[in-house]
């Protein structure tokens, strides 16, 4: 458990390190060119990772069985990051982190509500500390 | 109006990690970022045409930018892994955590040519909040 947990805390932490490779393409080629960059480089790099991996079959024999819905992922990421782009001119980055940040956790708690079945009041309590801690230190930081 | 549109854009960016959660169970972590970025990528191209009516220009940067590429599988493929085992918010907890302590190393440090922002000791009490949290979840 522990591991994994460490995992997604890393997965944060390079999060952040990819945003700022994504600011500086986005002030070389513009905020759509610079993010297209991120999409290309990493479908042909993918396509190459799985060309030459052993789930190259198995993946071909599965992707016709799976629900064709859950195919819609990256479709949701490009409106959520079009989305986050065109409104941040009307509002302050503190303000649109906060409701991009509720968004998430409330669809969060909903999914693995529905979805995941994993929902315990310790998980809860846990994710609405962190919650918290977060919204806490944003305003911290914004003052 | 526009509040409710990124709060719907974050509804979005938690239904991506849990759908791609969810592809990771029948297809491998390189199949899902594929299929993420593809589509993505396709859709993307078609609003800068279409919408923004800008020219699709990919050239002309240093090269160690397109690392983006590297860190968009990096990370789609570890996110899913990791919602299908500890679900969208949990993950979605940790990973802002993880956001929060990097870029406080980076603004603390100045990396990557940021302006120098030395860490405040009032945060202190907030990061102490957020890592009783992660207690919490290593425990549930």
């Amino acid at each position: 458990m522990f591991l994994i947990v460490f995992i997604a805390f890393l997965y944060g932490c390079a999060t952040v390190i990819s945003k700022m490779i994504n600011y500086r393409a986005a002030q070389e080629l513009g905020t759509w060119n610079g993010s297209l960059v991120n999409y290309v480089v990493a479908s042909i790099l993918a396509l190459a990772l799985l060309l030459f991996s052993p789930y190259l079959w198995s993946d071909l024999q599965a992707c016709t069985k799976v629900p064709v819905y859950l195919y819609a992922g990256g479709t949701f990421g490009v409106i959520a990051f079009v989305l986050s782009i065109v409104t941040l001119r009307r509002m302050k980055v503190f303000q649109s982190t906060i409701l991009l940040l509720a968004g998430q956790l409330l669809a969060g708690i909903l999914f693995d509500l529905i979805v995941f079945r994993g929902f315990t009041w310790i998980k809860f309590a846990g994710v609405l500390l962190v919650s918290l801690g977060i919204f806490w230190d944003k305003k911290v930081t914004a003052a | 109006m526009y509040s409710f549109l990124v709060l719907l854009a974050g509804v979005l960016q938690s239904a991506m990690m849990s759908f791609n959660g969810l592809l990771a169970e029948s297809v491998s972590l390189w199949g899902v970022s594929l299929v993420v970025h593809a589509s993505g990528g396709i859709l993307l191209v078609l609003y800068i045409l279409l919408v923004v009516r800008e020219k699709i220009t990919l050239r002309g940067m240093p090269w160690y930018l397109y690392s983006a590429g590297f860190f968009g599988v990096l990370l789609v493929s570890v996110s899913s892994w990791c919602v299908g085992i500890l679900g969208a918010a949990v993950t979605t907890c940790l990973s802002v955590s993880g956001q929060l302590c990097m870029s406080a190393v980076i603004d603390h440090y100045g990396l990557f040519h940021v302006p120098k922002v030395p860490f405040s000791p009032r945060r202190i009490p907030c990061f102490l909040m957020i890592l009783a949290g992660i207690i919490l979840l290593n425990l549930s």
